[in-house]
């Protein structure tokens, strides 16, 4: 078969049960199944509410919103230390599992300068392993091995959200909400996948503005979260 | 262990040092100044199920609470033979937050209970004296269940709130000694078409003699305090203030302990307080005022003119209930009426019914009387397509319907459908009478 | 029913702002790490340290702190009614729930990571102001116990009948309905760390019934006060328990 069959629900909500492929129709197809998706038989059947995404040439996956997160091998995410061993930090990441830090997993990490880190430090690290049945693993390391910002966050505050809203503030082009602010304030902000973001400026008022307009925008259409940084920063100047 | 880490809610050092540090500079997280109230919304039953009044449900930012009222006949205390009795009860559903255990009680459950208990009893806000029918013998038992829905922090201010502004709608039926020995307690129902064949008579509302707020501080680090402290700023503080204050100013009761405060701050909240008492005040009486309003408009529609109402305690004629101490049900059966029916509706409502009776020429419609005849609900139907006079043809249909509940009401209807919304169900209940 | 004659007497022949007879004992559990017993006119009451040890629930360990714990109980026969009091009940919770608060408020948490430290209460005598002497007792018990703690948490309550302000309830004027205001103060930082209140009472008239039993607390504190001086003395050989015993200041 030459052309290849796409499903009619792209860009679509879906929900637990539906069949987005026959492939009883389809031969000779290569598929690539991410997060809500399922293979029964010859049908790929949702497992997870949300919207049906697609890209080009085979892969598929359900984009949805979350409070809890499932580690996937790339996130880049915000832990919490909650306990620290001889070989690795505990962080929570808001998994189903606590996440190990390894302490070697740190720029020029060797076995003399093992960080210390209080429980409730702030973490940006990288998830490098996420297996089902075994914790997952982070890094606070790029793959070429340099701290590339990864590392704890100091100061600032700290918010949770959910993983949906996380992604919005990491699209590109740059969500209204954050291009809205950025014109009228400077702040540091760093969001992990797992649903939490930091921010960080020099005036604390800047941080409650900033981290009350994301946590706002969660539900709104890219229009009125425009209006809402609008009307925001209207009332604070 | 593991298991532990991850089911605990923990908080950073970032946020923890941030709500300290902002508040030195009279900043919170949510945008409030330290001594801003969260907005407060409070909504009362309306299920249909739960007809009995004194339900409410109470909003304070993320916070939600529900209360609920019940009344009940009982033994007084030996000690208090002519004296009602308020008992107030809790529930923390670890659905609200995963730090409530399934199971007994826990600390903080007991203490809410306790500080919104001491509040109403010891300060004698409800009149309990009023509560007692026969002295030594039978007194009201009035219980507040409190269900704490979400946590959003400061949850004794949420659940006070609710439970005065449940206490200030729930209405008790009324009772009167009767029999031989004149010591047999007769229940009077509030609607006809309750099972008792009794006089009709208006539930009669508790007796509250001012109304106590409480306002709970928090104080965060060493100098600062804050008012309606939330779950963030909860996790974060060293102690915490509850102070329960009345619109006259009088303290009715405090709950304080952990970290030490100077005498004069602990005045300063006490001030303070007095003012957000009365904000909190009057919010809660606009609510409960337009909640009366409302179900004064739909009594209209109940209990229109009783003109041509037989007599129904005639001796001999009505069976007596007497009460053996069981829980009195004062549940009505329930009528037709969808009971989120705005005041615009009821209106048409009343309109439509009153144009019915001038048109018959015959009071039955309105009177409650169980003995008069029955009205053929089809010819009814009729009557009204012909007049014209409702627009809605399936209010029409409910119309019918509650006539013929009133007109067979010796057996209670139990499962009408309350809320007939949809013209189908509506339909199918004509059909089937 | 009049609670003080016109001589401006009480009940029990006390004047308005005058405590109970103050009594305390060190050491009287013996296999306790720290005890005290504590007795306020009739109330009496008996206070049992146990730590800091290894926590009991692991679950509840806490990496920074230490876990204070706290369990109040009235015997059977401390009151004159005679009738099984269930254990846990609403009112018990809540005053181990107070007592905990207050101590956990001048004991250093920080100083013992990862260990325990239970008190037990117990009100061998209820005559009103059980809460305070628990409190009081506590207190001798931890420095007994050798938990350090910032300051010497002392507690008193008062009420107010006939139009008088009155220190240190006993039970016919704590159960006469009038208003009740316990107090606990940390007295070398004059803070106030427990404040609980029943009943109704204007605020200009609460601040004076709250200051005298911080002024009751100052006057429990100064016996306590001795006491804690004369615990030192303990150490020595044949010492086993140091009675003293003193009439509370009466204020003026």
């Amino acid at each position: 078969m030459t052309s290849t069959t796409v499903s009619s629900f792209i860009d679509k909500p879906v929900v637990p049960g539906d069949v987005i492929l026959d492939l009883s129709k389809m031969t000779d197809q290569t598929l690539k199944l991410g997060g809500g998706l399922q293979q029964d038989q010859d049908a790929i059947t949702v497992v997870q509410a949300g919207i049906l995404r697609f890209s080009k040439p085979n892969k598929y996956w359900i984009e949805s919103s979350h409070k809890r997160y499932i580690p996937t091998v790339g996130d880049t995410i915000l832990g919490i230390v909650v306990d620290q061993r001889a070989e690795s930090f505990f962080v929570d990441i808001k998994g189903p599992m606590v996440a190990f830090l390894p302490v070697l997993a740190f720029e020029g990490g060797t076995r003399r300068n093992i960080p210390k880190f209080e429980v409730g430090t702030l973490i940006y690290a990288r998830v490098v392993k996420a297996n089902t049945g075994m914790n997952p693993e982070l890094s606070c390391m790029d793959a070429s091995g340099k701290a590339a910002e990864f590392g704890p966050l100091k100061d600032g505050y700290m918010f949770e959200s959910s993983t949906g809203l996380s992604r919005m503030l990491l699209s590109s082009p740059t969500c209204p909400v954050l291009e809205g602010l950025g014109k009228k304030l400077a702040f540091e902000i760093a969001v992990g996948l797992n649903g939490r973001v930091w921010v960080n400026a020099e005036h604390k008022s800047s941080i409650i503005l900033v981290a009350n307009a994301i946590m706002n925008s969660e539900s709104l259409t890219p229009v009125q979260q425009k209006i809402m940084v609008e009307r925001l920063l209207d009332r604070v100047n | 262990m593991e298991q532990r880490l991850v089911n605990t809610w923990r908080m950073t050092v970032n946020e923890k040092k941030f709500i300290e540090s902002a508040l030195e500079s009279e900043l919170r997280i949510d945008g409030r100044r330290p001594f801003d109230y969260r907005r407060v919304t409070i909504k009362f039953g309306r299920f249909a199920i739960l007809r009995e009044d004194g339900s409410s449900e109470v909003q304070l930012g993320q916070t939600h609470v529900m209360s609920f009222v019940t009344s009940q006949l009982v033994q007084p205390y030996r000690d208090r033979p002519n004296e009602g009795t308020l008992s107030v009860f809790t529930e923390f559903s670890p659905m609200a937050d995963p730090s409530f255990e399934v199971g007994c009680p826990s600390e903080s459950a007991v203490e809410l209970g306790r500080i919104i208990d001491r509040g109403l009893r010891e300060s004698r806000a409800v009149d309990t004296e009023s509560l007692c029918v026969v002295a030594g013998k039978w007194v009201w038992s009035i219980r507040i269940d409190l269900h704490i829905l979400d946590n959003g922090g400061n949850l004794v201010d949420a659940a006070n709130i609710a439970a005065l502004a449940a206490l200030l709608t729930f209405r008790r039926p009324e009772c009167t000694l009767g029999g031989d020995d004149g010591q047999e307690v007769i229940m009077h129902p509030p609607e006809a078409h309750w099972v008792s064949n009794h006089h009709v008579r208006e539930p009669l509302s508790l007796t509250i003699h001012h109304l106590p707020i409480a306002v709970t501080f928090a104080f965060i680090g060493d100098e600062n305090m804050v008012i309606d402290p939330t779950h963030h700023e909860e996790a974060v503080m060293g102690g915490r203030m509850s102070v329960t204050l009345n619109s006259n100013g009088e303290v009715c009761a405090v709950q304080k302990a952990g970290q030490g405060v100077m005498q004069s701050v602990v005045m300063q909240c006490l001030r303070i307080v007095s003012v957000k008492a009365g904000d909190v005040t009057s919010k809660i009486k606009t609510a409960v005022e337009s909640y009366n309003t409302e179900r004064a408009l739909k009594m209209v529609k109940r209990h229109a003119p009783p003109s041509k109402a037989v007599d129904v305690s005639e001796p001999g004629q009505k069976a007596k209930q007497i009460l053996e101490g069981q829980k009195l049900k004062s549940e009505e059966c329930s009528v037709s009426q969808s009971d989120d029916m705005d005041v615009d509706q009821v209106h048409t409502y009343i309109h439509a019914l009153k144009e019915l009776t001038h048109l018959r020429g015959d009071v039955f419609l309105v009177s409650k009387d169980p003995y008069s005849e029955g009205v053929n609900t089809d010819e009814l139907k009729a009557t009204l397509a012909s007049c014209g006079s409702v627009a809605v043809p399936m209010k029409l249909v409910n119309l019918g319907d509650s006539i013929r509940d009133e007109t067979k009401s010796d057996e209670p209807l139990s499962d009408v459908n309350p809320v007939s919304s949809s013209t189908d169900s509506a339909g199918k209940e004509t059909r089937c009478c | 029913m009049e609670y003080v004659n016109p001589e401006g007497l009480r009940l029990d022949g006390r004047r308005p702002m005058e405590m109970r007879q103050l009594r305390a004992e060190i050491g009287v559990v013996s296999r306790a790490d720290g005890s005290a017993a504590f007795e306020m006119g009739n109330t009496k009451v008996i206070a049992a340290v146990y730590g800091p040890r290894e926590v009991q629930n692991r679950s509840q360990q806490m990496n920074d702190q230490a876990l204070v714990r706290c369990e109040y109980s009235m015997a059977n026969f401390s009151t004159g009614d005679r009738r099984r009091k269930t254990k846990g009940d609403r009112r018990s919770t809540e005053i181990s729930l107070v007592i905990r608060q207050t101590m956990e408020a001048c004991i250093c948490q920080h100083l013992m990571p990862r260990s325990q430290i239970d008190i037990y209460v117990q009100v061998l005598q209820a005559d009103g102001g059980t809460r305070s002497a628990c409190i009081n007792a506590a207190t001798l018990a931890l420095a007994d116990a050798g938990i350090p703690m910032r300051d010497l948490v002392t507690s008193c309550s008062a009420g107010y009948l006939n139009s008088t302000p009155l220190l240190d309830l006993n039970y016919l004027e704590d159960s006469a309905g009038g208003a009740d205001v316990t107090v606990g103060i940390l007295p070398k930082m004059d803070k106030v760390t427990l404040l609980q209140m029943d009943a109704k009472l204007p605020m200009d008239i609460f601040e004076n019934v709250m200051q005298l039993a911080v002024e009751g607390c100052k006057a429990v504190e100064s016996y306590i006060r001795e006491f804690a001086i004369l615990l030192k003395k303990k150490m020595g050989p044949g010492y086993a328990t140091a009675i003293l015993s003193k009439n509370g200041g009466s204020k003026s």
